[in-house]
Formats: structure tokens, C-alpha cells, sequence
């Protein structure tokens, strides 16, 4: 009995997980940028949930389609001004830039929010289902089937439109691509975009159920970063897979190894794929 | 630049290279605190409780020194949540910024950890946050803190527990894995013990857990009458949330030390309702301090005009170690920091924060921490006795 609600729980955290990492994942994958500020686009998509329930009583899943849009222009013109000028330099320059702009972006929010953390409580609670003897709450499982649907919303895209199979291309050869005539600019700037929305959209569902501050963007950061190199680079499926496996692992390390090791697991966990299989689970030697 | 602004510039550089010729007649104390990084929010409440302090005395006319005021100056370096900075920024503070005595670090772990730093330059220093005996049992002189030892927080809430809910027998414990959350649990341990509860779960979790889920499952399935837990404001926000989630109820259910603070109610709404806590203040208290502020009520009153909110335990804290430092240094008659430790050594006087002794160790041993539970979404005093709000309620779902 224990055993299975530990899977449920680890299956509902790993929905989140994947929802924090897809984003990451893509960014990291097509366009070579570790985006430092991931983890505060979270944070602050998280402040936009939270004041808009407390403020104006938007629920946070409506809060969702705010953010998607906003956050996607954010990334966009952020890419388009800043971060491009750095796309052909080494990984660690543009790791430093983005790492700069998570200083500024932090400290913001930190003179904005103050550095008290707050929750977002909704008024009635979404409570619980029980199915059987498994109790799961309804945010989480929510998030996780959201995660689930942008997942493969985000796939869809990429599988299916032509700026999708263009975002691919340009992650297989860049050169090649444009030289077909895709616009490699454009195209950076649409998938930084995408990173920030899913990023973006993951905060309300982080705010109804993490407390949240300025400074615990690091915390998801770290998280996306195992689940990428879990899943594998800049695969979207890669993601959820990371994020489910993540999830599990955490659940029941913490089950069998005591809460203290929960994480450390994680961490050996990382250090063993990077070992036997540095392209992750799903990923494809090469491409990332 | 240009050339007509040079005299300036270097009166500009003179100044800043030798602070201690412009400050003669201020006092200047040394805070490291974690201003950012994941402490920073226990950083702010310090930085308040300083500055509160700082600012009553200003106003008064400065600190009281043989027959001469002097004005008081708090010195604060951001030591990035990050421990062995702040053994660095200790140091920094008395040899380049030359305070004349500091304020410890956040907690019983940086506290402990900078203490060599202020015994090897003999300077007084005075932990706001730290309660744990084994900061003050290395033998050091010029330590002293405001916080009794953790025992004085468990067993007066086992006393109660054992009195009012004689069917409390099965008691399951989930510490964070951090010095005072974790002391505090092994305290709860034993006073649980001595009472003849059985402890049935007691876990650690590391800092930085995201997910207390399995946790919680396990300790569900132990159906404990008694579930206390340790951490800072966001874990056990987290927690609380993820109790309910997994349909936890319990006839008792105690969190240090997040409950005294108001965002943790705010976090938690209404799941905050009947958890009890134990802290070593709170604004219900009622002393009448010989101290600057005075009574606890012209305190608190003082702290709410200044930030509009009511002082929790940590901000009166970081105030009460201000204030008697101020008392320490007027009874003293100098700032010489031997006479002034020897002033702390023996201090003897009632304040705002209670009554000031400190034992051979440094650490206060006068005070009598209260017991206090949620009631309405209102922290409630339940012990001790004297000062006493509310009965303790069984129940939390």
C-alpha cells in the first residue's frame, strides 16, 4: 500500500519536474545557451500567479494563459537583444550572461517582493481524490497533466509546424539550415521564447504548491539540470522522462534511504547516466 | 577627471581609508548576515531588529559612555547564506572595518563557526539566533547569546502535551538536517522519552528538499498521536501543505520554528489552525525592562510604528542584543572591550526581552520561553501560566 502511494507521489512530483525542464531543455538543446535564468522565470511567473489571485482573484489556471504569451515575448525580445549577440561565442559566455541577467532579474524581484516567501492558497483548497487507498492532491496531479499536455503541445510544434521541423533543423546543422533558407536568427529567438513561456506557465503551477521567493530560482535550476541530462538534450519527451524518472527516484530514495539521501540519490544518479550513457536517456549522440 | 576636482577626490580617498578618524564618537558594531542566498529572508528580520535598536538609541542621544554620548552605528556585511563567509566576513568586520564589537552570523551553525573569529580578536559579540549549548561550550569568553538552550522549548511543551492529552503515546519526528532544527528534534526525543511516549519515526530531511511526500506517507502509515517537526518558514509551508494533501490529521501537531512568524500563517491559511510551537519571545509577553525600550509593550509598540507589523521572536531577538550591548557598555563606562565583557559576564538586569543572565557559558539562562498555538489564525499563548491567552486545543487536520 505504501509502495504504491510513494509511486503516485513520485509520478505527480515528476509531472512537475518535467514541466520545469522542458523549457531548459530546449534552449539548452537548440540554440547551445544554459540558460541561468530559467529557474527566476519561474519564480517570476510564480509572483504573476500570485498577485494576480490575491490581487484581482485570477485563478492560477487562468493565470497560465497570461503568462504564456508575456513570457513568450519576454524571451523573444530578450534573445533578439542581448543574448543573440553571444549565441557564436564559447558555452561559458553566454552561461555568464544569462547568469548576469539572473543577478539583475533576482535582485528585482527581491527589492519588488521582499524576501519573505509567500504561497499562493487558494480559497476553497483543490483538496484531495482518493483512489482506493491512494490519496493524491488535485494541484499536482493537475500539474502534472498539464505538464503532460504542454509536453506534448510543445512536441506537436516541433514535430508538425514548419517553424518546429526549422527549430530542428537548425539544432541538427546550423549552417546547413540556413543555408536552405531557414532564418537562424528568427529562429533562435522563437525557441528562446518557447523556453521562457513553458518556463513562464510552470510558475503558477509552482506557486500553488511550493512557497516561493525571490532567490529559489536555483532550486528548479538545479532540478532541470538533472533532468536534461537525465532525459537527454533538447528532447522533449526527453524532459518528461527525466522529469517522471526524477520524480520516482526521489520518492522511493527517500522511502529506502531515509528523506536525508533523497537528493544526494538524485545527484549519484547523474553522475552514473553521464557514466553509461552521457546522452541521456532519449537523447541522440551528437545533437545536443 | 578633471583637474579641479581632484582636492575633493582625495579628501574623498582619505576618508574612506581611514574610517576610525572620522567615527570617534560612534560605536560601531559588525552584522554579517546571509542578505542573500536562501537565509536572506532571516537576515531581513535581523537587519529590522538591529536597526530598530540602532535607531531608539540615535534618537535618545546615543549610547550613555562615562559622561559623554556616543552615537551607534551597525555595520553589515552580506555573507551570501553561506557559512564560511561568514567566518570571513566576521573577520573582515573587526580588522578592516574596525568595529568595536559584533553581532554573530544567522543561527546556531554560522554563530558557532565565527565565535573563534571573535575569541581570537577578543571582541564581544552577541548571538541574536543561535540556541544551541554546543555554540557556547568551547570555553569561550566573549560569546554570549540571547536564546536559552533548546531543552527549555521542548519540555514545557511535552508538560503540557502530557497533562492535557494523556492519550498521546505514539510521537513521530521529521527534522531538517540543519544544527538548530535538528538539535531541537534530538531535544524532542528525549523529553518525548522521558515522559514514556515511543518515538515511532524520527527522519531527517536535507536542506533544500523540494518534496516531503514519502516522508510524510511513512510516517502516515505509523499513525502517530504526535507529529513535530523542524525547519524554516518555506519547508515547513511545504509541509503543512503536503500533510493535507496526503490526508494527515493528528491530535497534536508542533513545527519550530516557522509558526511564530507571520508569513508561515499567511503560507498556510487555514491548515495553520491548532499547530502548536514553542519560541523564546513573543509580543504577548509582559516585562518592565530597565533596558532603552523599556517595557515589552512599549516594544512592540515602537516596532509597529516603525514597520507596521507585529516583531516576532528573531527581530526582538537582534533588538534585545542591541539593547544590551547599550547596558553592558553604560554600566561599563568605557567601550574598552575587556570592561565590557566583563560587563555582559555579570549582567543582571530585566529588559524587554525578559530577564538577562548569562550562565558560565555565555548563553542566557534566565529567560522562560512560551508555548504557543494557532488559534484562529492568531499565534496564542498557552504556557507558561503567568501569561497565558488560551487553553491548548487537541486537533489538526
Amino acid at each position: 500500500m505504501l509502495s504504491l502511494q510513494i509511486l503516485a507521489n513520485g509520478l505527480v512530483l515528476g509531472g512537475l519536474y518535467a514541466c520545469i525542464a522542458a523549457g531548459f531543455s530546449l534552449v539548452w538543446g537548440v540554440l547551445n545557451v544554459i540558460n541561468i535564468l530559467h529557474g527566476s522565470f519561474i519564480v517570476l511567473g510564480g509572483y504573476l500567479a500570485f498577485f494576480a489571485y490575491v490581487k484581482l482573484g485570477i485563478h492560477p489556471f487562468v493565470s497560465i494563459l497570461i503568462a504564456a504569451p508575456l513570457f513568450f515575448a519576454l524571451g523573444y525580445v530578450l534573445q533578439r537583444s542581448v543574448i543573440n549577440r553571444m549565441i557564436a561565442a564559447p558555452v561559458l559566455l553566454s552561461l555568464t550572461l544569462t547568469f548576469g541577467l539572473d543577478l539583475m532579474l533576482s535582485n528585482a524581484m527581491l527589492a519588488a517582493f521582499t524576501a519573505d516567501f509567500k504561497k499562493l492558497t487558494l480559497d476553497p483548497p483543490l483538496g484531495v481524490v482518493s483512489l482506493g487507498p491512494v490519496v493524491l492532491p488535485v494541484d499536482r496531479l493537475a500539474a502534472m497533466l498539464l505538464a503532460l499536455l504542454l509536453t506534448a503541445l510543445l512536441y506537436l510544434v516541433l514535430s508538425r509546424s514548419r517553424i518546429g521541423r526549422a527549430i530542428v533543423a537548425v539544432r541538427m546543422d546550423r549552417e546547413a539550415a540556413a543555408l536552405m533558407g531557414v532564418k537562424v536568427k528568427e529562429v533562435y529567438a522563437i525557441t528562446f521564447g518557447l523556453g521562457a513561456l513553458m518556463a513562464g506557465v510552470s510558475g503558477p503551477l509552482i506557486a500553488m504548491i511550493f512557497p516561493i521567493s525571490p532567490l529559489s530560482g536555483p532550486v528548479y535550476l538545479g532540478k532541470a539540470f538533472v533532468i536534461c541530462v537525465l532525459g537527454g538534450l533538447g528532447s522533449v519527451p526527453g524532459a518528461m522522462i527525466g522529469g517522471l524518472a526524477l520524480g520516482i527516484v526521489e520518492s522511493f530514495g527517500a522511502l529506502w534511504f531515509g528523506p536525508e539521501h533523497a537528493v544526494t540519490l538524485s545527484f549519484t544518479l547523474l553522475i552514473v547516466i553521464l557514466l553509461v550513457r552521457p546522452e541521456g536517456l532519449l537523447g541522440r549522440k551528437g545533437y545536443a | 577627471m578633471k583637474p579641479f576636482h581632484l582636492p575633493a577626490a582625495l579628501a574623498l580617498a582619505a576618508a574612506l581609508a581611514t574610517p576610525a578618524a572620522v567615527a570617534q564618537d560612534v560605536i560601531r558594531i559588525g552584522a554579517p548576515l546571509p542578505i542573500t542566498g536562501p537565509l536572506s529572508p532571516e537576515a531581513q528580520k535581523q537587519q529590522r531588529g538591529y536597526d530598530l535598536w540602532a535607531e531608539t538609541a540615535n534618537k535618545a542621544g546615543g549610547i550613555k559612555v562615562g559622561n559623554k554620548r556616543m552615537k551607534v552605528e551597525i555595520v553589515y556585511v552580506d555573507y551570501q547564506s553561506n557559512t564560511p563567509r561568514a567566518v570571513q566576513a566576521a573577520e573582515k568586520l573587526i580588522t578592516q572595518d574596525k568595529v568595536d564589537f559584533l553581532f554573530s552570523p544567522f543561527g546556531s551553525g554560522a554563530a558557532k563557526a565565527a565565535s573563534s573569529v571573535s575569541e581570537k580578536y577578543q571582541v564581544p559579540t552577541i548571538a541574536a539566533t543561535a540556541s544551541s549549548a554546543q555554540v557556547y561550550d568551547q570555553g569561550y569568553k566573549f560569546l554570549f547569546g540571547t536564546f536559552t538552550p533548546n531543552d527549555t522549548l521542548t519540555e514545557p511543551l511535552s508538560d503540557i502535551v502530557r497533562k492535557q492529552a494523556a492519550g498521546v503515546q505514539r510521537v513521530a519526528i521529521l527534522a531538517r538536517n540543519d544544527l538548530f532544527p535538528l538539535a531541537i528534534a534530538q531535544e524532542m526525543e528525549k523529553s518525548a522519552k522521558k515522559r514514556g511516549m515511543n518515538v515511532v519515526y524520527f527522519e531527517k530531511y536535507a536542506i533544500g528538499t523540494l518534496d516531503h511526500a514519502s516522508a510524510l506517507a511513512q510516517i502516515k502509515s505509523q499513525a502517530p498521536h504526535w507529529i513535530f517537526a523542524t525547519g524554516y518558514t518555506n519547508d515547513l509551508i511545504l509541509m503543512r501543505k503536503q500533510m493535507a494533501d496526503l490526508k494527515i490529521e493528528a491530535p497534536v501537531v508542533t513545527m519550530i520554528a516557522a509558526p511564530a512568524y507571520q508569513e508561515w500563517i499567511d503560507g498556510t491559511g487555514k491548515l495553520s489552525e491548532n499547530v502548536t510551537s514553542a519560541a523564546w519571545w513573543h509580543p504577548a509577553v509582559r516585562y518592565n525592562g530597565k533596558d532603552i525600550f523599556g517595557t515589552t509593550e512599549n516594544y512592540v509598540k515602537a516596532f509597529r510604528a516603525r514597520y507596521k507589523a507585529d516583531p516576532d521572536y528573531a527581530e526582538a531577538s537582534a533588538s534585545a542584543a542591541g539593547a544590551i550591548f547599550q547596558l553592558a557598555i553604560e554600566k561599563a563606562g568605557t567601550t574598552d572591550r575587556i570592561k565590557v565583557r566583563d560587563a555582559l559576564a555579570s549582567m543582571k538586569e530585566m529588559t524587554f526581552w525578559g530577564p538577562v543572565q548569562f550562565g558560565p557559558t555565555g548563553q542566557i539562562n534566565s529567560l522562560e520561553p512560551p508555548v504557543f498555538q494557532i488559534q484562529k489564525g492568531k499565534p496564542t499563548v498557552v504556557h507558561p501560566p503567568a501569561i497565558r491567552q488560551g487553553e491548548l486545543k487537541l486537533g489538526v487536520q
